[in-house]
């Protein structure tokens, strides 16, 4: 009997169409995310295969949890169904036991909610098939990640998930509260995935996520890409007891269930009764009829027809918004953007405040994308009311006009969509006070939110013509989502033109400082050219709406030719008309005004300069000695006029008698004044030429260079806008605009993907550490290195312009202000220009004057980079050497980048990193606004006075010495508490960051420009070299290093010179140590297995410890060997509590041991009863399991603090 | 008033709905009897203008009903054979709703059109609740609520009275006849009883061809002297339609009463009776296809 109900169950739900639905939209989803990057499921795949096991199982799991809202109305419906319709007593009257009627209907809607899972595992076997698809980014099809992660993963959430709501639905008998219920457990899930997050122990965390992610998060956070692409974790440990305690709750759920559920109790107990109204015996009133009844005007003027319109909208508006699926879909929005703005924008555990335009990102990426879904669902919905419920023929026999009912049905829409999006506005909102932020900008949400709705309105239309054309609702969900894919497959394609992709607009970022600037304009006349596009869909649609019961289409097109008149046609005849003229002016924007260039077509371009000219990398060239500029910015018009002088000096052996050029295309060359030359190539396309000098330069001669230069953003453009001249807060620097000697490698494309597709041979990404050639340029560039400098740059009256260099003079002519900036001291041929309406922050640090130029809203943090400043100084003049000028500036500029890069004197700082950085208690909160600050400023030393020459490790030389540079300022201002939370954050973003390395780990001393290693790698490798051999002697090392090395020509400095100063300043039995930390890739394994402590008679206590201790060296494939121990380590021994990432209260032993044997025992006497101890109790090892370290002591502890 | 002439409609599956249908259709109730399947809902809905036809002219008064389907529909109240309605608002707002989409654009008269229309039809002391609670004889007197509206003047209800109980269907006719007296109402059914108590013409259709016209008395008057009955066991009935042309048999206690058509008395203890509207309905359908009308009196 059981057996025959499932089936019943199974057969009755692959008869629905919410099966099929559900499993073409997850699988249609999954296929988009495995073929596009356009999809994400649950974050970006980045490097690993597309079909790797980790992706099978991240997307696997996130589809599980999402999919809980499917789940639960397939078993929902099994258990329930039966008294909405009424048939409950059909089946009760029968001689069928509760328990064959509940398990079996529980295992029928839980086989179906199996089923629908397979559709997505399909699609990734399917997606990795795909012939666009490159095959470096698939693996090989292999069964067992598969069937790992179904059976794993997707079975036991499933059993989870279907229990848990089959038992509510079944107690509840209400599909409202069934849905409540799962709308509350979704957010206790998320805030309590945010509140996890802090959580020290990852067991405990992995254990409480119900649907096993943070199991396998644990499981895998520090897998290299080769682990990624191949392994599965053990089902073992965190995950194998994850899923057992979930099954067991599931199963927990489902006999609590079970014993609840009352079969002869009808209707539920959150349902009102339906129950058929008597028939009242009413008196006949027909006699009466004709004579009383009242005669009223018809009327069918447009007034009508518009009144019809706005009463039929109004009915469609409530009815979707009071239906269930929209609420769901709100109540999901929230909690799901909720929960990302909780999690999000944090740099080292600190967050944001949160601002208008963070809310705005976060509302674009976790709530508004749910309108693709109400769109499509609900234009279905609305168009097929009216026939769904059997009421057509009276509606189409009714004398309304055909486009009050279709333009009603797209208000209706259109309303729901507002409705959704202001919903989504006003949870911000209440997000932002709750956080205790009341600048409220409703007209900033007004904006952002119909900015990203407007696709969604255009979208509704092509949904409602789409169902109309088809008509048929399943053919029209059809054509909908093959619209939603074909965007993908074009946007893959590189068809980037927004012309010819339905409802597309230009990308509109927003910035506090420039607002939505420049990118208004076009955005607001794609909008309006496919408005009138919207238009003619709504006029054709009118024309092939079927109404009454005749849908062939020859009829209706002999319809449609009826109907093509009056409004209609004039409708349709001005939609066509101004979609031709917006389209018209756009194509004149996009493709005459300005150059189109589609994304392969950029690519071949790059290729091409890269075959043309590479051959001429090393061709010898003149070096640019002195700068000299005359900048005019025009924010409003974005336009920029420079005329630059160059002196250029031939600084090798030989004559030099060709010269090669580089500038942008799109700049204009009013002039180009040099010696006598002829010019050999003119290349336009790349702007590459070649110029031979009629008399060559001799070495030691120098030559001046005279340009004058322009750039005028013209109307507008398809895609990629330029962000450096915008009306407030423009930023250029001179290899953007100026004219660049010789191959630029920068050029260059430099994915190996894409290198491969367009014939380029793979390229290193740096010279060899000991190529002595190449260490004739340093790593910033060919054409110079240190040159005198110095700029007038004009602009608007209400803004201040900027470059590198002291004020001069500053005047106003012409209306428009001038400053003069110049320069005393060499700086590097790398200098930017800003200009902005900033308010000014002024202080001093002794004779530096410290200015913070920022946006006036922006004040939060400004306090806390002065500061930053003066502690910078503090140290780095103390410890380095002199700071070579008499200014430090941080200016402000918006966040269409996201970074901050130290000029000379001048620290441009995006909006967006720091300025609204909120540092709540600098106890608690890493104050990373200092931090930058401190990391910026150090550049002035590092990069701006020594500067590493271009081979391996030259970033270490500069990010890595000013990263800790930075550290040691931090530690200083705040503690070596707060140092070691900050070096876990770097540890872990190094462990995980290697991860995706793409061609090749390499040690920190031949760092290839690769940020995890020589940020975060760096990091932790100086701060434990600091540890090992003081700071003293450290900074002693660097000192010199600056001495010998500042300000010095070629050749330049490289890692063996300043790995020689470390080495002097490092006692011999340590040196290992330097081997470990910067000559290769040295993993520890190190772990306390006991602790055991005595009271001994003298009231103090003997601390017996194991422990363990391995080390491993890495290739750059990440294949490790072991390698024999003779480290100095730390062991520790504490008191009290662990506390805010200390180990306990009080330090009882510290002290680094001599560790040569895999296991070692140590006795230690200590004062007092202690709580913990360990081996590298602070992690200043690159340890990947850091949670074993430190272990709770056993024995006289629990006894002596009870007394 | 409605003169359709030879109409003719084959659907793409092949079934041939209308036959050159022709018919002309005076003012007050015009009851169109058929079996099902005779072609009536297609008709129905080519007038009310939502299905085309192949062949043929439709004309109410001056307006040409397959081309100015739009002037029709102002004219047109229609109640077609299933419907739905929207099953959670109220009657009250549902039919101001449709009121509005008639043309009543003034709200008070809308006001006063919608209560009068409620009262009429027995759903005031209900136009509170919503659609969905209705039972099926609320939900037609709804659906002819709704058709009322707007002072039709072509009224055309398909198969209003199937599946209502006999009080129901009488409270239904009663309202239909008394607006029938100035309007065309064309009420299809397959019930017998409903043209014969309200219609004052009528026509049998069947396999989609006009089987007859007239007035229902004219029809009957046909048959008058030719129409005899007997009772007999159930057992004997295939010898009786072997030998005589039976129009149609019902139960009456346990026995079957037997009508035959003939010009003379057929003796064997048959009786003269006089003939009712059934008589001639089944006597048309039995002549266009003797044995579907055979299976159809069984």
């Amino acid at each position: 009997m059981l057996g025959a109900i499932a089936r019943f169950e199974v057969g009755y739900q692959l008869r629905q169409p919410l099966f099929w639905s559900t499993t073409a939209v997850l699988a249609l989803l999954t296929f988009g995310a495995v073929t596009s990057d356009t999809v994400s499921i649950g974050g970006a795949i980045g490097n690993v295969h597309r079909n790797s096991p980790f992706v099978i199982m991240q997307f696997m799991t996130v589809l599980s949890v999402v999919g809980m809202f499917v789940i639960t109305a397939f078993v929902a419906s099994s258990v329930q169904r039966d008294f909405e319709h009424g048939t409950a007593p059909l089946f009760f009257s029968r001689p069928i036991k509760k328990r064959d009627y509940l398990l079996g209907r529980f295992a029928g809607s839980f086989a179906v909610s199996a089923l629908v899972f397979l559709g997505p595992l399909l699609a990734i076997v399917l997606g990795s098939f795909m012939p666009w698809l490159e095959p470096e980014r698939l693996g090989p099809f292999r069964l067992a990640p598969y069937a790992f992660t179904f059976f794993v993963l997707v079975l036991p959430n499933l059993i989870f998930v279907a229990a848990v709501f089959f038992a509510l639905a079944a107690v509840t008998r209400s599909l409202l509260a069934t849905y409540l219920g799962v709308v509350v457990f979704m957010v206790v899930y998320l805030v309590s995935a945010v509140l996890l997050e802090d959580i020290e122990n990852h067991f405990a965390a992995s254990l409480l996520d119900p649907f096993g992610g943070a199991a396998i998060d644990l499981a895998t956070r520090y897998w290299t890409v080769v682990e990624k692409n191949s392994a599965l974790p053990d089902l073992a440990g965190g995950l194998l007891w994850n899923r057992v305690v979930w099954i067991g709750v599931g199963l927990l759920a489902l006999t609590a269930g079970y014993v609840a559920f009352d079969p002869a109790r009808d209707g539920g107990r959150f349902r009102r009764r339906r129950r058929a109204l008597p028939e009242e015996d009413a008196p006949l009133a027909a006699a009466s009829l004709a004579a009383s009844f009242p005669t009223a005007a018809q009327d069918f003027s447009a007034g009508t027809a518009w009144r019809q319109f706005f009463h039929q909208a109004r009915l469609e508006v409530v009815g979707v918004l009071r239906s269930i699926p929209f609420l769901v879909m709100v109540a999901f929005g929230c909690v799901n953007v909720l929960a990302s703005v909780s999690f999000g924008e944090r740099l080292f555990g600190t967050s944001t405040h949160p601002v208008t335009h963070l809310m705005l990102q976060n509302l674009e990426g976790s709530y508004v994308f749910l309108l693709v879904i109400i769109v499509t669902f609900y234009a279905g919905e609305l168009i097929w009311k009216e026939r769904g419920l059997g009421l057509h023929e009276v509606y189409d026999a009714l004398p309304t006009p055909t486009w009050t009912t279709l333009a009603a049905k797209l208000a209706g829409l259109a309303t729901v969509v507002l409705v959704f999006l202001g919903v989504g506005a006003l949870a911000m909102m209440g997000f932002q006070a709750w956080q205790g932020y009341f600048r409220f900008e409703p007209g900033l949400y007004a904006k952002g939110l119909l900015v990203s709705g407007v696709y969604f309105l255009l979208a509704a239309v092509l949904a409602v013509f789409l169902q109309v054309a088809a008509n048929s609702k399943f053919l029209g969900y059809l054509l909908m989502i093959l619209y939603l894919v074909s965007a993908i497959v074009l946007d893959s394609l590189d068809f980037d033109h927004y012309l010819y992709r339905y409802g597309s607009t230009p990308d509109m970022p927003y910035s506090d400082m420039n607002g939505y600037g420049h990118f208004v304009v076009p955005f607001l006349w794609f909008a309006l050219y496919w408005s009138c596009v919207a238009l003619v869909l709504y006029g054709l649609a009118i024309l092939v709406r079927v109404r009454g019961t005749e849908p062939s289409w020859r009829h209706r097109l002999r319809q449609a030719a009826a109907r093509f008149r009056g409004p209609v046609r004039w409708a349709v005849a001005a939609g066509l008309a101004g979609a031709v003229a917006t389209g018209g002016f756009i194509f004149w924007n996009t493709n005459v005004r300005n150059a189109y260039v589609p994304g392969d077509e950029a690519e071949r371009r790059q290729a091409e300069y890269e075959k043309r000219y590479r051959q001429y990398l090393d061709m010898p060239m003149p070096r640019i000695v002195a700068v000299r500029t005359e900048v005019d910015i025009f924010p409003e018009t974005r336009r920029m006029e420079a005329r630059g002088h160059y002196r250029l000096r031939n600084q090798t052996a030989r004559p030099i008698g060709v010269l090669h050029l580089n500038l942008d295309p799109r700049v204009e060359v009013k002039a180009l004044r040099f010696r006598p030359h002829k010019v050999v190539r003119r290349d336009a396309e790349l702007g590459y030429s070649i110029y031979r000098l009629d008399r060559p330069l001799q070495p030691g001669e120098e030559m001046a260079l005279d340009f004058d230069v322009a750039v005028q953003e013209r109307g507008f453009v398809n895609h990629g806008s330029d962000t450096s001249l915008v009306a407030n807060g423009t930023f250029f620097n001179n290899r953007q605009y100026f004219p660049l000697l010789g191959y630029d490698e920068d050029r260059q494309l430099v994915d190996r993907n894409l290198r491969r597709e367009h014939g380029l041979p793979p390229v290193r990404r740096m010279p060899r550490l000991d190529d002595r050639f190449a260490r004739r340029n340093t790593y910033l560039g060919r054409d110079a290195d240190w040159i005198d400098f110095e700029t007038v740059v004009s602009t608007s009256p209400g803004q201040i312009a900027l470059a590198p260099g002291y004020l001069q003079r500053e005047w106003t002519a012409g209306g428009r202000r001038y400053f003069h900036y110049a320069m005393d001291a060499p700086i590097l041929h790398f200098y930017s220009y800003l200009s902005a309406d900033w308010a000014v922050r002024r202080d001093r640090w002794r004779d530096v004057a410290i200015e913070v130029y920022h946006h006036p809203p922006h004040g939060y943090n400004v306090e806390r980079m002065v500061d930053g400043v003066k502690r910078s100084l503090d140290y780095f003049t103390s410890e380095f050497g002199p700071y070579q000028h008499r200014q430090v500036r941080i200016l402000e500029f918006p966040r269409y980048a996201r970074f901050a890069q130290s000029f000379p004197n001048t620290i441009p700082y995006s909006e967006d990193i720091g300025f609204i950085a909120r540092v709540r208690d600098a106890e608690e909160d890493i104050d990373y606004p200092f931090y930058v600050t401190a990391h910026e400023v150090a550049h002035q030393w590092w990069a701006h006075q020594v500067i590493g020459g271009n081979v391996q490790g030259a970033t270490m030389l500069s990010e890595t010495l000013s990263q800790y540079s930075a550290l040691m300022v931090m530690e200083r201002e705040y503690g070596a508490r707060q140092m070691r939370r900050f070096l876990k954050y770097e540890l872990d973003r190094y462990l995980s960051d290697r991860g995706g390395e793409l061609v090749e780990e390499l040690p920190l001393m031949r760092v290839e420009n690769q940020p995890y290693i020589h940020y975060r790698k760096g990091s932790v490798a100086m701060y434990a070299l600091k540890d090992s051999i003081g700071e003293a002697a450290l900074n002693g090392a660097l000192r010199r290093f600056v001495a010998a090395k500042k300000f010095q020509r070629a050749p330049f400095t490289y890692t063996r010179e300043l790995m020689a100063e470390l080495e002097r300043a490092t006692p011999a039995d340590r040196r290992a140590l330097l081997a470990d930390l910067f000559e290769s890739i040295t993993l520890f394994e190190n772990r306390v297995t006991t602790a055991l402590a005595t009271r001994r008679a003298d009231g103090k206590f003997a601390v017996d410890l194991t422990v363990e201790a391995k080390k491993l060296r890495a290739d750059g494939q990440g294949v490790e060997t072991p390698v024999p121990l003779d480290d100095w380590i730390d062991v520790g021994v504490f008191a009290g509590e662990e506390k805010g990432g200390a180990p306990g209260e009080r330090v009882l032993y510290f002290a680094k041991h001599h560790v040569t044997a895999p296991t070692t025992k140590l006795r230690l006497t200590v004062a007092e009863a202690p709580t913990r101890a360990g081996i590298d109790p602070y992690n200043k090892l690159v340890d990947r399991n850091s949670e074993d370290n430190l272990k709770r002591v056993e024995g006289a502890t629990s006894r002596a603090t009870g007394r | 008033m409605l003169s359709i002439s030879n109409l003719s409609k084959t659907y793409p599956n092949g079934v041939r709905a209308l036959d050159g249908v022709s018919l002309e259709i005076p003012r007050g109730m015009f009851g169109l009897l058929g079996p099902n399947g005779a072609g009536k809902s297609t008709l129905m809905r080519t007038l009310a203008t939502l299905q085309e036809a192949d062949s043929g002219a439709v004309k109410f008064g001056s307006l040409d009903v397959l081309r100015q389907k739009e002037e029709v529909r102002k004219l047109l109240g229609y109640l077609p054979q299933e419907f739905g309605v929207y099953p959670k608002v109220t009657a009250e707002t549902m039919l101001d709703h449709f009121a509005l989409l008639k043309g009543i654009a003034r709200p008070r008269e809308r006001r006063e059109v919608v209560d009068a229309l409620l009262h009429q039809t027995n759903l005031w002391e209900v136009r509170k609740r919503k659609l969905g609670t209705f039972s099926g004889g609320m939900r037609q007197r709804f659906g002819i609520a709704q058709a009322l509206l707007g002072n039709p003047r072509l009224v055309i209800v398909d198969e209003p009275t199937a599946g209502l109980d006999p009080q129901e269907r009488n409270r239904f006719l009663n309202l239909l006849s008394a607006i029938g007296e100035n309007v065309v109402v064309i009420l299809s059914t397959h019930i017998v009883g409903d043209v014969r108590e309200v219609c004052s013409a009528m026509a049998i259709i069947s396999a989609g061809r006009v089987l007859l016209t007239g007035e229902p008395r004219q029809v009957m008057a046909g048959l008058e002297g030719r129409i005899w009955q007997k009772a007999i066991e159930r057992a004997e009935l295939p010898a009786y339609e072997e030998r005589y042309e039976v129009i149609s048999t019902r139960l009456l206690g346990g026995r079957t009463l037997l009508h035959v058509v003939g010009d003379e008395r057929p003796g064997d203890g048959f009786e003269p009776v006089a003939p009712d509207l059934e008589d001639a309905y089944f006597h048309a359908l039995r002549r266009a296809a003797p044995a579907a009308a055979a299976a159809q009196a069984a």
